[in-house]
């Protein structure tokens, strides 16, 4: 009863005018980012973050949330509708998504899709306000070690869950490395500013994330100049037959969703990827699937929504991300003050319980505007790359002026720019490195007490059993892809040959 | 089996191993270690050599496995770059409004090559929504040239 009532406070809050407003936005906004190409929802969050800087907190990551969930929709039109998947999580979806659309049924798709998202967001949200509270209590027994092990596992996790582990290792320790510019936290003894004062404050979190995400994407998708053409939506409601065959579906993708997306770093893509296997395991007849098999597009859509509910399980109770948005997030809540971790649900219970209670609005505002709005937010795919990458880049620039008040932060965006398109040429992951520069001074301070504590023994974290156990769960998250990836080659070699 | 590394993802690793070697540089010279506790220069020199390490490990698995990507033509993005390098080095002569709607426009009309009307229209509405949402919503310093915008 406990977490009830607290979220019918958290439903006082959400309530308000303005924090309905800030959930509409955020909604809203994450279904135009998901349509559009070249920007995804943790570069949104990016480039807002500097016109939040200094509002009210709950507000913000309440648009944040509605942002993230919104954005996990609008990257479902455009894998249905021209086989391009907006956001990476809706790759599955464009299998049998655009078969359906060639057929003529894209409303169907994409009216099962908002349902579905809607059915596993509600539940997936639900599953939120029950699990993250006690999990909260048992972080609370953290101390330094504890701490200190579980942002490791928050950087290798994350770092695991991109093509290469050394290329996500290496992003998350540069990271760590540029958290350390400015003013030691222990000592307050000045370092690695290189003569330039406004190095001091350090290198700040908006000019790296707006730097990686909004500049670097942008100069690695202006390429892509053309509108598509898109085929028409029809029809959006399913039928007695087409509902029949999804429901099942809906209800094994949110609870393949929610279980991955609390998983550290695992997030919607995967789970999506899950679902679909699930759905053409199970299905009667698995050769539907590719052709626009209805289930094919609810299991996946269910499934990355209820994901992207789950990865704020680890956020708010840990302070651990679930995926490259809840990354961003996670800076953006220390940019308020906050500390994200288990202390959230005492020191700013309002606030989470807020967010989540506006997670159940934005879900219903989610379902009412997609299902009559499906064909106007189609037509967003006609607007050519060309006249939106331009005022993203104004964007960028204009953010981060505002939020340091100097040119040099802007030329530090710039060379970080640079450096974040190279870094998605290359299939370098960014969300490591604004992580490790986000939880770069917790990491330094943690281990440094703790070792204050052991008198300079590492022994302190295998002594005690969460840390160890946190360890453990670091390193494995390092060692098992290459492994698992060469047993799949071993088995695979006597078939090829 | 053709095996062909990237130069552009040798130049990202160059930088990040540039930067692991500056960071070890730096830190050895800082206090590392006094009495049971770390020092300031104590995680920076772990942080370098760790930096370099894992640098030096994606390379050697670059040319080991040859696993290149195909290199996509960079002539557009060094333009639009240095259009926004232009842009920011005008902020300050020139002032915020007209350093983004010249920059806005050179991108649509010189780079992308659109109408100009319509680009004259985007790139001064957005430049105008920009400015009254920093500048008069938010009453945000941004930089002002002769025209006091």
């Amino acid at each position: 009863m406990g977490s009830f009532g607290d979220l019918m406070t958290g439903f006082a809050t959400a309530i308000t005018p303005m924090h309905l407003l800030m959930c509409f936005a955020g909604v809203l906004l994450g279904q135009i980012i998901g349509v559009l190409p070249g920007i995804g929802p943790s570069a949104a969050i990016a480039l807002l973050l500097p016109l939040t800087y200094g509002s009210d907190a709950t507000g913000a990551i309440i648009m944040f949330a509605g942002l993230y969930y919104g954005a996990q929709y609008g990257g479902t039109l455009t894998s249905v509708l021209i086989n391009v998947p907006g956001e990476s999580s809706s790759v599955m979806t464009s299998i049998d998504g655009y078969q359906m659309a060639t057929q003529g049924r894209g409303g169907v798709a994409l009216g099962i899709a908002a349902i579905g998202s809607f059915i596993a967001g509600t539940f997936g949200t639900l599953g939120l306000m029950l699990l993250a509270p006690p999990l909260s209590k048992i972080a609370l027994a953290f101390g330094p070690p504890e701490y200190c092990m579980l942002v490791l596992l928050g950087l290798t996790a994350l770092a695991a869950v991109g093509g290469s582990v050394m290329k996500g290792l290496a992003t998350g320790v540069a990271g760590l490395l540029l958290g350390t510019v400015g003013v030691d936290p222990q000592v307050g003894v000045p370092r690695f500013y290189f003569g330039q004062s406004w190095l001091l404050d350090g290198v700040d979190f908006i000019v790296l994330t707006v730097a990686l995400f909004g500049v670097g994407e942008v100069l690695a998708s202006c390429f892509t100049s053309s509108a598509e053409p898109i085929l028409n939506v029809g029809r959006v409601l399913p039928n007695r037959e087409e509902w029949g065959q999804a429901w099942k579906a809906v209800l094994r993708g949110t609870g393949i969703g929610f279980i991955i997306g609390v998983l550290p770093a695992a997030g919607a893509t995967i789970a999506s990827f899950v679902a679909y296997i699930v759905e053409k395991k199970l299905a009667k007849d698995p050769s539907r699937f590719g052709k626009g098999a209805i289930e094919g597009v609810a299991g996946p859509e269910s499934s990355n929504n209820a994901a992207s509910a789950g990865a704020m399980v680890p956020m708010f109770a840990l302070g651990v991300p679930g995926s490259n948005t809840t990354a961003v997030m996670l800076g953006a809540l220390i940019m308020f003050g906050l500390r994200p971790g288990p202390e959230m649900f005492t020191t700013n219970a309002n606030l989470v319980w807020a967010v989540i209670a506006s997670m159940y609005i934005g879900n219903v505002i989610l379902l009412v505007m997609n299902l009559p709005l499906a064909g106007l937010f189609a037509r967003l795919l006609q607007i050519r790359y060309s006249w939106i990458y331009p005022p993203i880049l104004a964007i960028c620039l204009t953010g981060v002026i505002s939020h340091a008040n100097n040119v040099e932060d802007a030329w530090l965006m710039f060379g970080f720019g640079v450096v974040g398109w190279l870094m998605k040429r290359y299939d370098w992951p960014a969300a490591p490195m604004v992580l490790g520069l986000v939880l770069g001074p917790l990491f330094e301070n943690t281990l440094r007490q703790s070792l204050t504590l052991s008198h300079g023994s590492g022994w302190i974290f295998l002594s005690r059993p969460i840390a160890a156990t946190l360890l453990l769960i670091a390193l494995f998250a390092v060692v098992a892809p290459p492994l698992f990836e060469m047993i799949r080659q071993r088995k695979a070699a006597p078939v090829e040959a | 089996m053709q095996k062909r590394v990237a130069i552009g993802e040798l130049v990202l690793a160059a930088f990040f191993a540039a930067l692991g070697l500056l960071w070890v540089g730096a830190a050895i010279r800082m206090p590392l270690w006094e009495g049971f506790a770390p020092q300031s220069g104590f995680m920076p020199l772990w942080y370098g050599v760790v930096l370099v390490g894992l640098t030096l490990a994606v390379v050697v698995n670059l040319f080991r496995q040859g696993e290149g990507k195909a290199e996509e033509p960079i002539g557009k993005p060094i333009l639009v770059l240095a259009v926004f390098a232009a842009g920011i080095a005008g902020l300050e002569p020139m002032g915020f409004g007209p350093a983004v709607f010249l920059m806005l426009l050179f991108m649509f009309v010189f780079i992308e090559r659109l109408p100009i009307v319509s680009s004259v229209l985007v790139a001064g509405g957005t430049t105008a929504v920009l400015f009254l949402i920093f500048r008069t919503w938010l009453k945000v310093g941004l930089p002002v040239g002769p025209l006091g915008i």
